[in-house]
Order: structure tokens, then C-alpha cells, then sequence
């Protein structure tokens, strides 16, 4: 262990930038070098924060767009998972569907609410469906690649010892392909939350999105930073946090990474 | 600490070898002798007899190349750091290339050739830098047994050839004896001075050394004293084991 | 298998919007949306919208590349600027970059400025976090064959520690490409009056599905198009790499 003054030491600046960041904010702000209409003081934002919190408003926004990512990341990743690993497993369908993937994957995920307002009752469940397709397709493509990546040697041994069907799936296959799976779960879950807040801005009047893009429209410049604030912690949350719960959890998992 | 009190002399045009136990220091003496590693105390000194020549050029472990550089541009690299006129370098590495064999695969790309192939790249490049002290780092290690034995001759060859100072690290007794005129056993961690050998198996030397009686002999006394010492390392490591990591 | 998958997918869709067991009116045939796809690129707003797309990326893209590359390096090798920008761009990185939208709405009022801004912000923290992470990752044996054969200071970063993160730094751009265009797109789906991602919009309000979809599959393959030819491009451009990797 390092002693925290060594530790203080190592990351001042990390630290300390921010913190004299939002001093000076505050300072130029208050004293009208900043137009405080655009640049809210951090204080005021604060107070507007704890506002929205206190009588209720943010809650219920936060509320539903967990809620709403937590529908349809459970989609994506129970359809992801499986439709990754029956592709990892026969290359005739991989194949079959590389190219539709291919195509279908760059498109931003907002084009396709028309699409799926088409195909299911619009209002909460398209919304979350919507939400679903870019989280799926990056589920797929990472579980898919977990399973072609794992050493031929490696299965070729487990056969030579006599794992053959389920038994090779489920103490070769599976296990060699977690990592992958894990890291796909953690990226389509950071998807989740950006396409649900652009879905929100364009079709709601609940969530954090339609808090943030209502603010905007009434000029509520404080509340947009509030908001802004939320959606950023959760942010954080999601794709920080969730590194370190797995590392905890499951310790025995790297994570292959992205970027 | 991983190097302690170490006192060694070479000899203009000597072949010094480096063994030890893992985790000895053999690669820190090598980068303190480079000076890519500060030690806390202590001197090198190397004498220059020729002013403008850089005083080492290390041959590094699995290569080192860089790989968005061509086979030649590699050779080059130290002498266009130095400010070496374009004409000169290139017929500098065309003159090395020929010399470890690789004159045709001048335009290759480092991931086009072989591990044996790409290590003699490694050693054409130190060499085209001229260097009063050639530094090598288990330069071999990473090749499998047969290409070893014929990169063995061909050092041989070249510093026969060169005339070269050389420190070379290894942890093959059998390469230390065939290469070198002195062998220099380092203790366990830290790295200290055990005891330095003379290799006197006559020059030029081939792989029929290795069915002399004296080279027999000889591998047997470092043998039995490197044997102390790895036995005295692994004790280490197994106590090391229960205990904190430190520094 | 590879053709027949799509081409079956397809072929099936025509036939079940032909005879109607799906309604044409929400899915019209391919032939019908192809067909709309050629007429409309040649004298309509489908070819508008594509190049106001297009133009846009440009510039977002420009405006994202030039600044984040040289701070990326900077990051990786002086410690002080690392320390000082890295909270930043760890707290924006994960916030989806439309939520900047308002901000400069406001601040820049509505217009082209604060829409390519918007998508330039996505290809911006990407970019940066590629290159930081192209030379923090490098090879620290190179370094030593730097050093070691006399290269030192500005020679090192740019004979050593520039080549070493060039492919890190191109897989940031296509990456950034990639987002900025996403975000753009859902930007005009959003606030602009122009643009393929507003096509989309307005079709589906107007219920002109054939529009709609023609302009859904113009963005697709843009996607398509510009994503696989950085990737061509990166292998063509640097040789000496073995493996692009994702």
C-alpha cells in the first residue's frame, strides 16, 4: 500500500485541475465574464440539482430511463449472447449473416424508431426495442468473435480427451468466449444509455433525454447542466463502474478491452 | 537491488560472456553498460579510440526492429541519427547485409522474414553503427535449436572477421564456451562477480570444440558452481513467496 | 451463403409486400424503394441530403482530427498534460455527445456551427483516447533501440514514437468517423431541417415510406462505404502492419 500523501502527490494535478476549474468558473460567472445565461455559476447548478431531487422531478426521470435501458439491454444481451454464440459456433451462418450485419450496423440507432414504430406498438415498447439494436449488434460481434478466436489446439486437446457436444461447449467454448461475452455486455450496456437519451430527445416526455431537450426548450439553462450532471454520472457508472464490479467479481475474466 | 559491486575489465577485441542465474541482473548490466539504465552507483568507462563513433549498439532480445522500417532502413537507423550522408549508410547496409547473409531481402518488411532471419537484421544493424562495444542480450534465445546452431558459426565468422569487442549475455553455458574467450558467472540476486573463467579452447574456434576433452572438462567446473547458484535462486524465490514484495 | 442469406431476405420481403401479407404502405417492396433510391438521387432531395451529410462530416470530422491527434500525443508523452486533461475527457467520454447538443444550441444558437460540433465532439474524445492509447501501449524495447542508436528528443517522437503509434492513431480515426457520422445523423433526425438523417424524419412523419427507407438504406451504405474503405486504406497505407485487428 502507498501512503496517501504519496498518492495526493502522484495525481495533483488530476485532482486539482477540475476543482480550480470550477473556482474559476464560479469566479467568472459571478463577476459576469462569463454570460451566466449560458454558463450558469456550479453553485446555482448545484441548487437547482438538489431542487429537482428534492420535490421528486429527477427521480422519476432517472427512474424511467433505468428502467427503459434495463428492458432493453436484458433484450439485447439474451438475443446478443445467443445469436453470437450459434454464430461463433457454425460458420455457414456467420456467413449467412456477416454481410446483413455489416450493413445494418453503422446505421445510428435514432433512424430506426420509424422502422420499429411500424412493427410494434409504438410508445414504451418500440422505444426500447429501438434502444435494443445497437446494443444487440455489438453483443453479437463480440460473442461471435469470442468463440472463432479460442485456440483450435485448445479444442482439438478437449476433444482428444473426449469432450464432444454439450460438454464441449460448456467446458471449452463457453468459458473461452466469456471474456469477449463480458466485454460486449459492458460496451452494449455504455450503447444502451446513449441511444436510450437520443431516443428520449426525440419521442418522450419522460427520461433523463426528454428532461434535458425540455430544458432546452424553455430555456431552463440550469436544469439543462442539472441534467447534464445525471446523465453523466450515470455514464460513469455504467462503464467505469462496471469495470470494477467484474474485476471484483469475476477476477478470473479479463477484459480484452476495445478502444 | 539487482546488481552488487560488480568489477569487470575488457579487453580491446575480446568476447565476454555473461552467464547467471535468472533474475542475476545480466540484462541490467547490459542496459547500465548501454546507458539505458542508471545504476545508483559505480562507473563505466569505455575507451574511445575513435572520436565519433557511438561507444555501444545493443543487439536486443526476440529483435527489437522497427517494424514500419524496411530491412535496410533498420540497418540504417543508427547512422542517420548520427548524421551519416544517405550514399554512405546505404552502402553501409548493403556491405552488413551481404555479411549476415541478407543482401536480397533489403526492401522486406520485418514481419515477411523469420525469426532467425530478422534476429541477423538485429545484429547488422549494431554492427553498421560501428560501435567501440558490441552489446548482446541473449541475442539467440528466442530461435528454435537448429537455427541457433548455425547462428552460433555465424557470429563466430563475424567477429573473426570484425575483430569486435563484444559483451554478450546468455543463459546457455554450452554458447558461452563456443563464443566466448572468458566467461563471466554471476551469483543470484543481486548480481554479483562468482568467478571468471578462461576459455582456453584455441582460435578459431568451430562446433567440433564441443568434443574436446578440455571443453568437456571445463563445462562440467561452471556447471557444478552455476548449479549452486540457480539451486540458490529458486530457494530465494520459493521464500520471497510468503514475504511482501519490496522494491 | 454469404450472397444467398441477403438476397433470400430480400427476394422474401418483395414477395410478402407484393402480395401484400405485409402492408406495402409500412414496407414497401425493395424494387419499389431501389427504384426510389435512383430517381430521387437524380432529381430529388435524396442527392441534397446526401451531400449536406457529407459536407457536414467533412467538417466535423476535420474539426475533431486536427485538434485530437496532436493533444493525444502530447497526453503520451508529458505526464503533466495527461494528468491535467485525462478527468476531462474520462468524464465526457461516456456521455452520449447529443446531450451536447443543447449546450450549443444555446450557446451558438441553431445552425450549422453547433450541429457539426456536435458530431465533431463524438470523433474528438475517441481520437484522443485512441492515440494516448497507441503510445502508451508501444513496445518499450523500442524506445531502448532508440536511445540506444542515438535518437533522442524530437528525433525519438518522430523516427520512433509517431510510427510506433500511427496504427492506434488510424484505427482512432475510423472509429471517429464512424461516431461522428452516427451523431450526425441522429443530430438532423433531431434538430436539423436538411440532411439524410431529417429525410429519414420527415418521410416517416409524412409517411412516404419509400422515401424513408431510401434515405434509411443511403445511410446505411454510407456507413458501409466509409468504414470499409478507412479499413482499406489503413492496410494499404500501413504495409508493415500484420494485423488491423477491430
Amino acid at each position: 500500500m502507498k501512503a496517501p500523501g504519496r498518492w495526493l502527490a502522484d495525481r495533483w494535478l488530476t485532482i486539482g485541475s477540475p476543482i480550480a476549474l470550477l473556482v474559476l468558473w464560479e469566479w467568472a460567472s459571478a463577476t459576469g465574464i462569463l454570460r451566466a445565461v449560458f454558463f450558469p455559476r456550479p453553485s446555482t447548478i448545484a441548487w437547482h440539482l438538489r431542487d429537482l431531487a428534492a420535490d421528486g422531478t429527477l427521480w422519476g426521470h432517472v427512474a424511467t430511463t433505468l428502467v427503459r435501458i434495463a428492458w432493453s439491454f436484458s433484450l439485447a444481451a439474451v438475443l446478443g449472447v445467443a445469436i453470437g454464440l450459434a454464430m461463433g459456433l457454425w460458420r455457414r451462418l456467420r456467413e449467412g449473416l456477416d454481410p446483413v450485419f455489416a450493413v445494418i450496423y453503422p446505421i445510428p440507432s435514432v433512424l430506426f424508431l420509424p422502422l420499429v414504430s411500424f412493427l410494434v406498438p409504438p410508445g414504451e415498447i418500440a422505444l426500447v426495442v429501438t434502444t435494443a439494436v445497437t446494443s444487440f449488434f455489438l453483443i453479437a460481434f463480440t460473442t461471435t468473435h469470442g468463440v472463432t478466436q479460442i485456440d483450435r489446439l485448445v479444442v482439438e486437446a478437449a476433444q482428444h480427451y473426449g469432450a464432444r457436444g454439450w460438454r464441449l461447449f460448456a467446458a471449452v467454448l463457453l468459458p473461452g468466449a466469456l471474456p469477449f461475452i463480458f466485454t460486449g455486455l459492458r460496451l452494449g450496456l455504455g450503447f444502451a444509455l446513449i441511444v436510450v437519451v437520443a431516443v428520449e430527445i426525440v419521442s418522450t416526455s419522460r427520461g433523463l433525454g426528454a428532461l434535458l431537450w425540455l430544458s432546452w426548450q424553455v430555456l431552463k439553462v440550469e436544469d439543462m447542466y442539472a441534467t447534464f450532471f445525471v446523465i453523466a454520472l450515470l455514464g460513469a457508472l455504467l462503464s467505469y463502474g462496471l469495470v470494477a464490479l467484474r474485476a471484483r467479481l469475476l477476477p478470473w475474466v479479463p477484459d480484452v478491452g476495445d478502444r | 537491488m539487482a546488481l552488487d559491486r560488480i568489477s569487470l575489465q575488457v579487453d580491446a577485441g575480446e568476447f565476454l560472456c555473461i552467464v547467471g542465474p535468472s533474475g542475476s541482473g545480466k540484462s541490467t548490466l547490459l542496459r547500465v553498460l548501454a546507458g539505458l539504465h542508471r545504476q545508483s552507483a559505480g562507473e563505466v568507462r569505455i575507451e574511445a579510440d575513435r572520436p565519433g563513433t557511438p561507444l555501444t549498439a545493443m543487439v536486443f532480445q526476440e529483435h527489437a526492429l522497427l517494424p514500419w522500417r524496411t530491412v535496410r532502413d533498420n540497418v540504417t537507423f543508427g547512422l542517420e541519427n548520427r548524421g551519416v550522408a544517405r550514399a554512405e549508410r546505404e552502402a553501409r547496409a548493403r556491405e552488413m547485409l551481404a555479411m549476415v547473409g541478407l543482401a536480397r531481402f533489403a526492401r522486406h518488411y520485418p514481419h515477411q522474414l523469420s525469426g532467425g532471419m530478422k534476429q541477423r537484421v538485429g545484429i547488422a544493424r549494431a554492427l553498421a553503427n560501428d560501435p567501440e562495444v558490441l552489446l548482446m542480450d541473449e541475442p539467440l534465445a528466442a530461435l528454435d535449436a537448429q537455427t541457433r546452431t548455425i547462428m552460433q558459426e555465424e557470429l563466430l565468422r563475424i567477429w573473426a572477421t570484425l575483430g569486435k569487442t563484444v559483451v554478450y549475455v546468455t543463459h546457455s553455458l554450452e554458447e558461452a564456451l563456443l563464443l566466448g574467450d572468458r566467461v563471466v558467472l554471476l551469483t543470484a540476486r543481486p548480481g554479483r562477480v562468482c568467478q571468471i573463467y578462461s576459455v582456453d579452447l584455441g582460435r578459431p574456434r568451430g562446433l567440433e570444440v564441443r568434443g574436446s576433452p578440455a571443453y568437456g572438462a571445463l563445462l562440467e567446473t561452471i556447471w557444478s558452481r552455476l548449479r549452486e547458484e540457480v539451486l540458490r535462486a529458486i530457494a530465494a524465490d520459493r521464500g520471497a513467496d510468503s514475504e511482501p514484495a519490496g522494491g | 451463403m454469404s450472397v444467398a442469406v441477403p438476397v433470400a431476405a430480400l427476394v422474401l420481403w418483395e414477395i410478402c409486400s407484393r402480395l401484400a401479407i405485409v402492408s406495402p404502405r409500412y414496407f414497401p417492396a425493395p424494387t419499389t424503394v431501389a427504384w426510389t433510391v435512383g430517381d430521387r438521387l437524380v432529381a430529388g432531395d435524396l442527392a441534397g441530403g446526401l451531400l449536406v451529410t457529407l459536407a457536414r462530416l467533412a467538417f466535423a470530422f476535420a474539426l475533431a482530427a486536427v485538434p485530437a491527434v496532436p493533444l493525444g500525443l502530447l497526453m503520451g508523452i508529458a505526464r503533466p498534460v495527461r494528468d491535467l486533461v485525462e478527468p476531462y475527457v474520462a468524464f465526457i467520454f461516456p456521455v452520449p455527445k447529443i446531450t451536447l447538443l443543447p449546450f450549443l444550441l444555446i450557446i451558438l444558437g441553431v445552425g450549422e456551427p453547433a450541429f457539426v460540433l456536435t458530431g465533431a465532439s463524438s470523433a474528438f474524445f475517441q481520437i484522443v483516447i485512441s492515440t494516448l492509447g497507441g503510445v502508451q501501449t508501444m513496445d518499450p524495447r523500442l524506445l531502448e533501440v532508440g536511445r540506444n542508436y542515438g535518437a533522442r528528443g524530437a528525433r525519438l517522437f518522430w523516427k520512433v514514437i509517431l510510427p510506433a503509434a500511427l496504427p492506434s492513431i488510424f484505427t482512432g480515426l475510423r472509429l471517429g468517423l464512424g461516431l461522428a457520422l452516427v451523431t450526425l445523423v441522429a443530430v438532423e433526425f433531431i434538430a436539423a431541417k436538411s440532411g439524410l438523417g431529417h429525410l429519414v424524419f420527415r418521410h416517416w412523419q409524412m409517411l412516404s415510406t419509400p422515401e424513408m427507407y431510401a434515405a434509411f438504406a443511403l445511410v446505411g451504405a454510407l456507413g458501409l462505404v466509409l468504414t470499409r474503405g478507412l479499413r482499406a486504406l489503413q492496410a494499404r497505407v500501413l504495409t508493415w502492419q500484420e494485423d488491423i485487428g477491430v
